[in-house]
């Protein structure tokens, strides 16, 4: 057997596991984002004005309804439940988040991202992360990516409504 | 023999066509319910939100027209300060520049609205940004805002603690002259809270969005140092 097809037999155990740990840390990404931000929706729609996208009105009905939107992804991931649409949304989310801060960046704003709590503009002598936040974000979506590939994982709700047999119809 | 094969054959297409079905069922169905979920989620955070702000406010004695701000000197320069109580940047900034801001007031040169904003409330447990900017009207409404605002910098707590009590602000209102039960009932009964959550708002709609923020008639300034102010004042005197 060559290295390379010891590999392509281990994979189909492998895959599966991988999944669960891409559905469990997408999910902890959500519930820390949505966690962090839902006790002060009022700073959460001023961290999404200082991008300066959008109109302030809207930035803050986009900023109180985010947090919960990112707790309730968590939550469906934690489950796992319908677990390509919540990959799916995920994605779409962060391509949006990466597109924001590029967009911050090329106009040469300085502000926290506000991805995790905080956001708006940074203090005196602090310099925006804005290449770190990106990657960091690209990351996130490799594990949403994932799972909108395979969304079929072991312990999930997806799973027990298909009677378990996680391996058998992994393709649908 | 061939046609039961065949038969058996057909059952089992029959059979694998139905359990599709089902699946495309299901995966409907959850797709269906995750999207409620989901819409569901994002309208209960708008409705919290628009239920927790207030209606109208009543802005302190000594506010400007739009009432985003406490008027202090009449010169021909606007200046605008944008500041948090809690945070640390605004501090520094009023023990370096404080006086020359007050050395230019009584000098005739500049206008000056201060803002107090309560951008940090996630950096105490007791949203210490609000309550002191609602208290800093109160001084406001008892014509003494500089004097109380100075004195909450001189005490400011750290960030990510509970802030002062409510007694601790009234106990400095207090030892800046102001009214102690008068202090303490406009305190208690929140009278400029929802003038915070107007100043808070308004600061934000104007693009400020962090603190401290210093405009000249409408200039940010970048050099906050007290030579920085007055060459930006001098300039917008011009």
């Amino acid at each position: 057997m060559t290295l390379s097809s010891e590999r392509a037999a281990r994979w189909p155990t492998v895959r599966p596991w991988l999944g669960v740990a891409a559905r469990l840390g997408l999910a902890t990404v959500w519930l820390v984002a949505g966690g962090t931000k839902v006790g002060d929706l009022a700073a959460s729609g001023r961290a999404v004005n200082a991008y300066q996208i959008l109109p302030y009105d809207v930035a803050t009905v986009v900023g109180a309804a985010l947090p919960f939107v990112e707790l309730a992804l968590g939550v469906l991931l934690l489950l796992g439940l319908a677990t390509r649409l919540a990959a799916g949304f995920s994605a779409a989310l962060l391509v949006v988040f990466v597109a924001g801060i590029a967009s911050a960046w090329s106009r040469g704003l300085s502000i926290d991202c506000g991805c995790f709590g905080s956001g708006g503009q940074l203090a005196a002598g602090q310099s925006p992360n804005y290449g770190p936040e990106i990657l960091r974000d690209l990351g996130f979506l490799a594990l949403a990516g994932f799972l909108l590939i395979w969304p079929r994982t072991p312990l999930s709700v997806d799973g027990a409504l298909a009677g378990e047999n996680t391996l058998e119809d992994v393709d649908e | 023999m061939s046609s039961r094969k065949g038969r058996n054959e057909a059952a089992r297409v029959v059979r694998e066509q139905l359990a599709r079905e089902r699946r495309r069922k299901r995966t409907l169905w959850t797709s269906v319910a995750a999207v409620a979920v989901l819409v569901i989620a994002g309208l209960i955070g708008w409705s919290i939100y628009s239920s927790q702000r207030s209606d109208g406010y009543t802005a302190p004695t000594g506010a400007n027209d739009a009432g985003t701000g406490v008027v202090a000197g009449s010169g021909p320069v606007t200046v605008d300060i944008y500041e948090d109580f809690i945070c640390p940047a605004c501090q520094q900034f009023e023990q370096a520049s404080g006086a020359t801001i007050d050395q230019l007031i009584s000098e005739g040169k500049v206008r000056v609205v201060y803002h107090p904003v309560a951008y940090l409330d996630r950096f105490s447990t007791t949203k210490y940004s609000t309550r002191s900017s609602a208290a800093s009207g109160c001084a406001a409404e008892g014509g003494k805002y500089r004097e109380y605002a100075k004195a909450l910098f001189e005490k400011q707590p750290p960030e990510g603690g509970a802030g002062l009590s409510d007694d601790q602000l009234v106990d400095i209102a207090a030892g800046v002259g102001l009214d102690r039960d008068g202090f303490a009932s406009c305190l208690r009964e929140g009278t400029f809270k929802a003038w915070t959550e107007h100043v808070t708002e308004e600061a934000s709609k104007a693009g400020i969005s962090g603190t401290p923020t210093i405009l000249v008639n409408g200039q940010q300034v970048a050099d906050r140092s007290p030579e920085g102010l007055r060459a930006a004042v001098e300039a917008a005197g011009k």
